[in-house]
C-alpha cells in the first residue's frame, strides 16, 4: 500500500528564473495581464461614457423644464369690464360665478394696456387661469388694482432660457427692462396634468397614473408570483408536468411586451369589458408581464436557502407550512424582493402594451382611482415628443428626468432591501 | 409569524379583488360622464385644445378624453357600436369612407353628425440653408414614384426629373404608409402629378387598381426616407441635410419657421392664406364625427360640439393659434349650423 514515490532516474535541475528564456515568458505573462486589465477598463469607460452622455443631455435639456418664466401683469379690476360681485365669490356658486365672467378678455386687455399692442401674445394661453386663482383667493382685489404674476408665453419663456427666436428675444429684453419678468421653479409642472400648452403642462397626472398602475401590478403579481415559486420549489413533484410549467414560465418571461398588450386588449377590454385607458387594465396587463420575472427570481432565492435549515426545522417537528413560512420564506425574501423590484422597474418603463389598451389618451386631470382613465410616465414622454410646440422639447426631457429619478429610487430600494436582509452562509 | 399569515391574506384578497374588480368594471362600462374621442393624429392637437378649454368654460362637466389612434383605427372603434364602451367622437383627417359607413350601420350606429372643423395643409419644406426649390406636382411624382408612368424610376437628381431644377440628389423625408398624412400626400400631390399625363387618365378609366399602383406607389430605393409618424424628427433631419426635402403637416412648418422654409408647389408657397383658399395643392379638410345616439346619454357632448364651433373661428377662437387653418366663410357657416342643429350626415353624399 505505502509504495514509495517514484524517484526520477535523472534528478531535475531547478528552474533558472534569471535565464533570458524564462524572463521573456514572465514578461509575456505580465503583458497579457495588463492587456486584459486595460480591456476591462475600456469597456467600463465606454459604458460610463454612454451613461454620462445620456444624463448630461437629459439634465442639460431637462433642467430648464423645471423652471418657468413669469410676467408681472398689472390688472386694474375696478376699471375693467369684469362684472363680478366679490360677495358672490364666497361659498357655493363661486366657481359658477367665475366661469360666467370674461376673465380671459380682461387679462388680454390688461396685457395690451401694460405692454402695448400685442401684449396678450406675451402671456401664456392659460395666464387668465392665474388671474382667476388670484380673484378666487382674494376677492377683495376686484375693488382695486393688483399685480399678478402670470406664466409667460412659450416664445418669451424660451428666450428667457437662452433658446428663443428673434421676436421672443426682443419681447423678453423689453420685459426685462421694465423689470416685469422673473424665472422661478415651475410648480405647475410638478402638480398638474397634461395640457396642450407647454407653459401649463404638468407631470403629476402621468406620475400618479404610473403609481396607481404599479400598485395594481404589485397587488396582483407579487402574491401570485411568490406563491407559484413556493409551490414549484417546495411542494411540486418533479415530473413532466412541472417541467412543462417551468419551461412555460421561462418562455413567458421572454415574450415581447407588445404581445401582452394584445392579450390585454383581447381579454380585458374586448371580452371582460373593463374600462378602456384605466390603470386597472394597465396593471393587469403589466402584472402578466411581471409575474414570470417574480416566479423566476423567487425560485432562485428559495433554492439558495440551505437544505440543512429545512431539515433542522422538520427534525424538531415543524410542519411543512411552518418550515416554509417560519424559515424558508423569511430567508428567501431579500432575493424575492430584489427580483420583484427589478420586474416592477421594467414594468414602469413599459410603453408598448399600454398603447394597445388605450393608456395614451390626452387627460387634463390626474386619475382619481383605478378605473379612471390615466396615462403613465413613458407614454407621456412619447406623447410630448410628438407635440408641435417647441416648448415641449424641454418638458419631454424634464419628464425623462422624473422617470429616471423614479427608476433610481426603485433600484435604490432594491439594493437597500438586499443589504438590509441578506444573510450569508 | 403574523407577517406571513398576512401575506397569504393579501394573496387571497387580491384574488377576490380580481373578481370584484371585474364586476365593477362591467358596471363602469354601462355609463360614462366623460366624453371620449379617438382618431386622427392631425386633428388630435385641436380636439385636445378644445377638450382642455371645455371644463374651464363649463365647470359642471369633466374634461373629455382624447386618444390619437389614426383616422382608420379611430373610425373603426367609433363604428363598433352604441354604448358607453364605444367612443362618442371620431377625429378624421379625411371624409368617412363608404365601407366604414356601412360598418357603422351594421353595428347600429345609424346616425352620425359630420362636422368639418377646418383645413390642414401637407407642406413640403426644406432647411433654411436649402436651395429654395420650386416644384410642380409632376416633378414630385416623377422623382418619388416607384414606377413613373409605368417605367422604373431611374432619376437620381432633381435635374433628371426636370432640366430646370438643380442637380441635387433626390432625398425626401416623409411619413410611412400607415400615416394619414401619407395618404393625403399620395392623393393630393402624387396622383395629380400622375394624372397630368393623358395616358394615365385613360388608364384610370380602364384599370383603377393599376392606376392606383402606378400613381401612388412610392419608390423604395432610398430616395424617399420613411421617417416615422414624428414630424419633429423630420424637421431635425432637414436641418442636418440642407439638400433634402421633408413632407409634414403645415403646423410643423409654421412652428419651425426659423429652421425650415416651405417649398413652392405649382408656384404657390405654403402659407395660411394659400392653404385656406385651396390654392396650395396640399390642402385637405379635417372632420369630426359625432354619434347622434350618444348626444343625450353622454353629459356635455352637445356643449362640447358647440365649444368646438366657437374655437375654430379665426377671429375669436383659439384654434388658429394652434395651427388650424379655418375653412372658407361659407363652409364655416354651414358647419356652425350643423354643430348647433346637429343635423345627421346623409349617407347618400358619401362615395
Amino acid at each position: 500500500m505505502n509504495s514509495p514515490i517514484p524517484v526520477p532516474a535523472t534528478p531535475r535541475t531547478p528552474t533558472d528564473w534569471n535565464s533570458p528564456a524564462m524572463q521573456n515568458r514572465i514578461r509575456r505573462r505580465y503583458a497579457a495581464e495588463r492587456r486584459f486589465k486595460a480591456l476591462g477598463l475600456v469597456s467600463i469607460l465606454v459604458s460610463a461614457a454612454f451613461l454620462a452622455f445620456l444624463l448630461i443631455t437629459m439634465v442639460g435639456n431637462g433642467a430648464r423644464g423645471f423652471t418657468q418664466t413669469e410676467i408681472r401683469l398689472p390688472v386694474d379690476f375696478a376699471r375693467s369690464t369684469l362684472m363680478l360681485d366679490p360677495a358672490a365669490l364666497k361659498g357655493f356658486g363661486a366657481d359658477a360665478a367665475l366661469a360666467g365672467a370674461d376673465i380671459e378678455g380682461v387679462t388680454a386687455a390688461a396685457a395690451d394696456a401694460a405692454f402695448g399692442d400685442g401684449g396678450a401674445r406675451l402671456l401664456s394661453d392659460g395666464a387668465w387661469l392665474s388671474v382667476r386663482e388670484a380673484i378666487k383667493e382674494r376677492p377683495e382685489v376686484l375693488q382695486g388694482k393688483a399685480d399678478i404674476w402670470v406664466p409667460a408665453a412659450t416664445s418669451v419663456d424660451l428666450a428667457a432660457k437662452g433658446d428663443g427666436d428673434a421676436a421672443g428675444e426682443a419681447a423678453y429684453a423689453r420685459l426685462k427692462a421694465a423689470n416685469a419678468v422673473q424665472t422661478g421653479i415651475n410648480l405647475t409642472f410638478l402638480t398638474k396634468a397634461d395640457s396642450t400648452d407647454p407653459t401649463l403642462v404638468g407631470i403629476w397626472g402621468a406620475l400618479k397614473g404610473s403609481l396607481v398602475t404599479m400598485f395594481v401590478t404589485l397587488i396582483l403579481a407579487f402574491p401570485i408570483g411568490v406563491l407559484s415559486a413556493l409551490y414549484l420549489e417546495e411542494y411540486a413533484p418533479r415530473n413532466r408536468w412541472t417541467d412543462l410549467i417551468e419551461v412555460s414560465i421561462n418562455n413567458l418571461a421572454a415574450v415581447p411586451s407588445i404581445i401582452f398588450g394584445l392579450l390585454g386588449l383581447a381579454v380585458f377590454l374586448n371580452f371582460m369589458h373593463l374600462p378602456r385607458s384605466a390603470p386597472l387594465v394597465g396593471g393587469l396587463t403589466l402584472a402578466l408581464m411581471t409575474m414570470p420575472v417574480i416566479v423566476i427570481a423567487g425560485r432562485n432565492a428559495i433554492k439558495s436557502v440551505p437544505p440543512s435549515i429545512r431539515d433542522a426545522a422538520l427534525g424538531i417537528g415543524a410542519s411543512r407550512v411552518q418550515v416554509v413560512f417560519h424559515h424558508v420564506l423569511p430567508l428567501a425574501l431579500p432575493g424575492i424582493l430584489t427580483g420583484t423590484i427589478i420586474g416592477m422597474a421594467r414594468a414602469l418603463g413599459e410603453t408598448a402594451p399600454l398603447l394597445m389598451i388605450g393608456m395614451r389618451a390626452f387627460l387634463a386631470s390626474p386619475p382619481g382611482g383605478i378605473t379612471d382613465p390615466a396615462t403613465v410616465l413613458p407614454v407621456q414622454i412619447f406623447l410630448w415628443s410628438d407635440e408641435v410646440s417647441r416648448g415641449f422639447v424641454e418638458k419631454t426631457s424634464a419628464a425623462i428626468i422624473v422617470l429616471l429619478v423614479f427608476l433610481l429610487a426603485m433600484n435604490g430600494l432594491a439594493i437597500y432591501l438586499r443589504n438590509r436582509f441578506e444573510r450569508r452562509w | 409569524m403574523a407577517k406571513f399569515h398576512y401575506l397569504i391574506g393579501m394573496a387571497a384578497l387580491a384574488l377576490a379583488g380580481c373578481q370584484g374588480e371585474g364586476g365593477a368594471g362591467d358596471a363602469g362600462g354601462g355609463s360614462r360622464d366623460q366624453i371620449r374621442a379617438v382618431g386622427s393624429s392631425t386633428v388630435y392637437p385641436f380636439t385636445t385644445a378644445v377638450a382642455e378649454q371645455f371644463p374651464r368654460k363649463f365647470p359642471s362637466f369633466k374634461a373629455p378624453i382624447v386618444e390619437s389612434t389614426g383616422t382608420g383605427a379611430g373610425l373603426k372603434q367609433f363604428c363598433a357600436g352604441v354604448g358607453a364602451q364605444f367612443p362618442d367622437v371620431a377625429n378624421a383627417s379625411r371624409r368617412i369612407k363608404k365601407s366604414e359607413l356601412e360598418d357603422c350601420t351594421k353595428n347600429g350606429v345609424t346616425e352620425i353628425v359630420e362636422i368639418q372643423v377646418g383645413i390642414d395643409g401637407i407642406a413640403l419644406g426644406e432647411s433654411k440653408a436649402g436651395a429654395k426649390m420650386a416644384l410642380s406636382e409632376e416633378d414630385i411624382y416623377k422623382a418619388l414614384a416607384a414606377t413613373p408612368y409605368g417605367k422604373p424610376n431611374t432619376a437620381k437628381t432633381w435635374k433628371d426629373v426636370n432640366a430646370a431644377l438643380p442637380a441635387v440628389a433626390i432625398k425626401v423625408f416623409g411619413p410611412p404608409p400607415t400615416s394619414g398624412t401619407r395618404d393625403a400626400f399620395a392623393e393630393l400631390i402624387l396622383e395629380k402629378g400622375c394624372d397630368a399625363n393623358a395616358e394615365m387618365k385613360t388608364l384610370k378609366e380602364a384599370d383603377k387598381d393599376k392606376h392606383k399602383e402606378v400613381c401612388t406607389k412610392v419608390r423604395e430605393d432610398g430616395a424617399y426616407v420613411e421617417s416615422g409618424e414624428n414630424d419633429n424628427l423630420i424637421v431635425q433631419k432637414l436641418v442636418a441635410n440642407p439638400d433634402a426635402l421633408g413632407v409634414f403637416g403645415y403646423s410643423f412648418l409654421e412652428e419651425n419657421l426659423d429652421k425650415v422654409q416651405g417649398v413652392k408647389l405649382q408656384g404657390v408657397e405654403p402659407t395660411y392664406e394659400t392653404i385656406a383658399s385651396y390654392k396650395y395643392p396640399g390642402a385637405r379638410p379635417l372632420f369630426i364625427y359625432v354619434k347622434s345616439a350618444h348626444l343625450k346619454a353622454i353629459p356635455g357632448l352637445k356643449e362640447f360640439v358647440g365649444e368646438y364651433a366657437n374655437a375654430w373661428n379665426p377671429e375669436t377662437g383659439y384654434l388658429k393659434r394652434r395651427g388650424l387653418i379655418a375653412a372658407p366663410d361659407d363652409v364655416r357657416a354651414k358647419n356652425v349650423d350643423i354643430a348647433t342643429k346637429l343635423t345627421p350626415l346623409d349617407p347618400a353624399t358619401i362615395d
